[in-house]
């Protein structure tokens, strides 16, 4: 059987590799895509833990935030969009509409 | 007697006149005044009814009182002293309504005129009705503001609107050591009653706090080395109070410039309402200023002082209503030196005042009502331009004669002969002779009988000079409607005959309100021996008719036979002259360096550098905040990037401590 701590470790991996990801893309698409990648290895920990425990929480739980991560890629989708549709661009250094 | 139920209208009806007034006098003619006439008229009956009956029967005291606050109430007292008040306001302040009427008749603000007074009035019956001081404090705080008004009542006038500023601020000198007074008084009787003050005994009422005048005595502080009574301290800041309204030295300054009112504002201001607020005050609580050490000695020097002291000035002064206002101030001094005087001659003190004040009250109001119809008549009040005034105006001139033989006091000695100020004045002179062999303090008696001789002087001064000889302008003039010599006319008649009338009887019934108290006791507590009359030596019951006398005659030979040239005196080289005509500098002291200099300068620069440290706080306050909110904003640069980044070091951060509290605690 696989240790617990391979499913850590890959998760662990997977997270950094989403989190690089996060901070060092300018693209919109590429920056949600990361996060995926970062709620992804997330899942991967519930998942594990939730079969080392023998408790199927964990298990409702990683489907419960992979909804959750559709809706959040839906809605950034989105914004995207009509952020492209404004300025022709999804550069997310470019915008500055968060900033008052 | 159904009268006494009904003694609660005698403050209200005046009360009730000033808001029908008010608010209806623009509609009826000459500005409503029938309301404020027929509402005093109303009370001036009650109160003469309710003196008759305490006149049969001076034990049967009228009290009313109603629960205001657990431990004060509100309430009316009438014993024989607030019976005789409240009876010469009401009439006094009638006649000088009727009068208004006339005098009054072209100016365009009447309904506001007639409003003030009546509230004026009212205040005034409420200062005298109370039976405890914190209720007298708060009508004596109306009789303050509705002086202001009134003084004010021309207030486009520049003078008018400075003299009104001057009384009222003046005044409050005085109205802070009132409150004062009355704080230090409740405290002690907190002390007095260790901490627990009883459920439905009120404390501030007159009865209760006479009542606790030996415990209150035994109660000492010591101030700059001295032991001092605190009840000498409390009737030391009741005196305050009475120094500011009744225009003692040196709270005096306002009442001269009060001319610039209506003259019948001056006249009831100095004959009725408010200076003999002040009076009232210390003879209403006599038994504390007799139980108190040293008050008394205070009060007489203070009053002989003032008598002098504003008579020498009324002796240079050209206006005609200035000589009338330091008279005023000269004649409160005889009423305050006689309440003094209760160091040696005890509760009769508060009668031979008391005496005073009503007999004042007559004649002064008759000057100052004369005096207004002259100025009425002629548009002038200066007496240097007057002259000869007596062809034009027999009436005025008439009772304006027999005002001035009583201000003076002629009389006979010994007999029941005599105006009514010298039947009132005669008694404070003598009984401060009769203070000086006792005590062997001369000052008193000596200030009192120059005072006496200069009183005499200054008014036939002004009589000579306005009523005869020859006119020395073309002035014009007639006498004044019926509406204003009738009154003037009925004020003579009293000037006349009241204290010849009233003579015995009046001291016996002022001193019933005392009757209760045992005044040998309390002036022991005080420390003061009463002495009795004894047979004065002739020349001292002559003494005041003889200075009076001289005084008629020196002005009679100065003014209207004119053997001396005024003229060479009356210059400004002469220093004497130039003290008294600039009224010791007291304008300068008092306004161009106190007030000027001191006062004003020097807030002005308090206020200028405690600018300087608010704007120093603030400006400084507002710097800090906008750096601390201009760097935070450089936080926000609007990059996604950094704000994830922010989040992640924020989770990170928050793991690492949240180990570290686990693995420490």
């Amino acid at each position: 059987m696989i240790p617990l701590s391979w499913y850590l470790g890959l998760s662990a991996i997977v997270f950094s590799i989403g989190l690089y990801g996060l901070m060092s893309h300018k693209n919109g698409i590429r920056m949600l895509m990361c996060i995926e990648l970062m709620l992804n290895s997330a899942n991967i920990n519930l998942v594990a833990f939730s079969s080392y425990n023998n408790d199927m929480t964990g298990q409702v739980f990683a489907l419960f935030s992979i909804a959750i991560a559709a809706a959040e890629a839906a809605v950034g989708f989105a914004i995207l969009m009509s952020i492209y549709r404004m300025r022709d661009m999804i550069n997310v250094d470019k915008l500055n509409i968060l900033r008052w | 007697m159904a009268m006494e139920n009904l003694a609660f209208l005698i403050p209200l009806l005046p009360a009730l006149a000033f808001v029908l007034t008010f608010f209806l006098g623009k509609k009826l003619p000459s500005g409503g005044a029938i309301i404020p006439i027929v509402a005093i008229a109303i009370s001036c009956i009650i109160s003469l009814a309710i003196t008759m009956g305490l006149l049969q029967n001076p034990e049967h005291v009228v009290t009313q009182s109603v629960h205001w606050f657990s431990i004060l109430n509100l309430g009316i007292l009438i014993d024989p002293l607030a019976a005789v008040m409240l009876s010469m306001v009401t009439f006094v302040s009638l006649l000088i309504h009727i009068y208004a009427v006339g005098y009054m008749s072209h100016d365009p603000a009447k309904p506001r005129y007639f409003a003030e007074t009546a509230l004026f009035t009212a205040a005034m019956l409420g200062v005298i009705l109370s039976d405890n001081i914190l209720q007298l404090f708060i009508c004596w705080e109306l009789v303050g503001l509705c002086s202001y008004l009134l003084i004010g009542f021309w207030f486009h006038k520049p003078g008018a609107a400075a003299a009104a500023k001057k009384a009222f601020l003046t005044t409050r000198v005085g109205d802070v050591m009132f409150l004062a007074g009355i704080v230090l008084l409740f405290s002690d009787i907190y002390t007095v009653y260790n901490g627990v003050l009883p459920e439905g005994v009120y404390v501030l009422q007159f009865s209760e706090m006479f009542h606790l005048i030996p415990e209150l005595v035994a109660i000492n502080s010591t101030i700059l080395g001295m032991e001092v009574s605190h009840l000498t301290l409390v009737t030391l800041l009741f005196f305050g109070g009475a120094v500011g309204k009744s225009g003692q030295f040196p709270l005096h300054v306002w009442l001269p410039d009060a001319m610039e009112g209506p003259t019948t504002v001056s006249a009831l201001i100095h004959a009725a309402t408010m200076v003999t607020a002040g009076v009232y005050l210390v003879a209403r609580t006599f038994p504390m200023f007799l139980a108190a050490p040293d008050s008394l000695i205070i009060v007489a020097i203070v009053g002989a002082f003032t008598a002098l002291f504003a008579a020498t000035m009324g002796i240079v002064m050209n206006d005609l209503k200035r000589v009338l206002a330091y008279s005023t101030v000269s004649q409160l001094g005889y009423m305050v030196l006689g309440l003094g005087l209760g160091a040696v001659v005890g509760a009769e003190a508060v009668g031979i005042s008391m005496f005073h004040l009503i007999n004042h009250a007559f004649f002064k109001a008759l000057l100052f009502l004369c005096a207004g119809s002259v100025i009425h008549a002629v548009g002038t009040h200066d007496m240097r331009q007057l002259g000869g005034v007596r062809k034009v105006m027999p009436i005025t001139f008439a009772t304006m004669t027999a005002a001035a033989l009583a201000l003076a006091g002629f009389g006979i000695p010994g007999t029941g002969i005599g105006f009514s100020g010298f039947m009132s004045k005669d008694p404070i002179i003598e009984s401060a002779y009769l203070y000086a062999t006792e005590t062997g303090s001369w000052m008193p008696y000596l200030f009192a009988i120059t005072a006496a001789f200069l009183t005499s002087l200054y008014i036939f001064r002004l009589i000579f000079m306005t009523f005869t000889g020859e006119a020395r302008t073309d002035y014009g003039g007639h006498e004044s409607p019926s509406s204003m010599t009738v009154p003037l006319a009925i004020l003579a008649v009293l000037a006349v005959i009241f204290g010849a009338l009233t003579r015995t009887s009046f001291y016996h019934f002022i001193e019933e309100t005392f009757v209760h108290m045992d005044i040998e006791a309390l002036a022991e507590l005080g420390g003061y021996h009463l002495a009795h009359h004894g047979h004065e030596p002739l020349l001292v019951l002559w003494m005041p008719l003889i200075v009076a006398v001289a005084g008629l005659v020196i002005a009679y030979l100065i003014y209207n036979r004119r053997v001396v040239d005024m003229s060479r005196i009356v210059s400004r080289n002469n220093p004497v002259y130039k003290l008294l005509y600039n009224r010791y500098y007291q304008h300068q002291i008092f306004v161009e360096f106190f007030s000027v200099k001191i006062i004003y300068e020097g807030l002005a620069l308090a206020g200028y550098y405690s600018d300087k440290m608010l704007d120093w706080l603030v400006n400084g306050t507002s710097y800090v905040l906008i750096e601390a909110g201009d760097s935070l904003r450089k936080f926000q640069t609007g990059v996604i990037q950094h704000y994830a980044a922010a989040v992640v070091a924020g989770v990170g951060l928050l793991v690492v401590l949240i180990k570290l509290v686990m693995e420490v605690f």
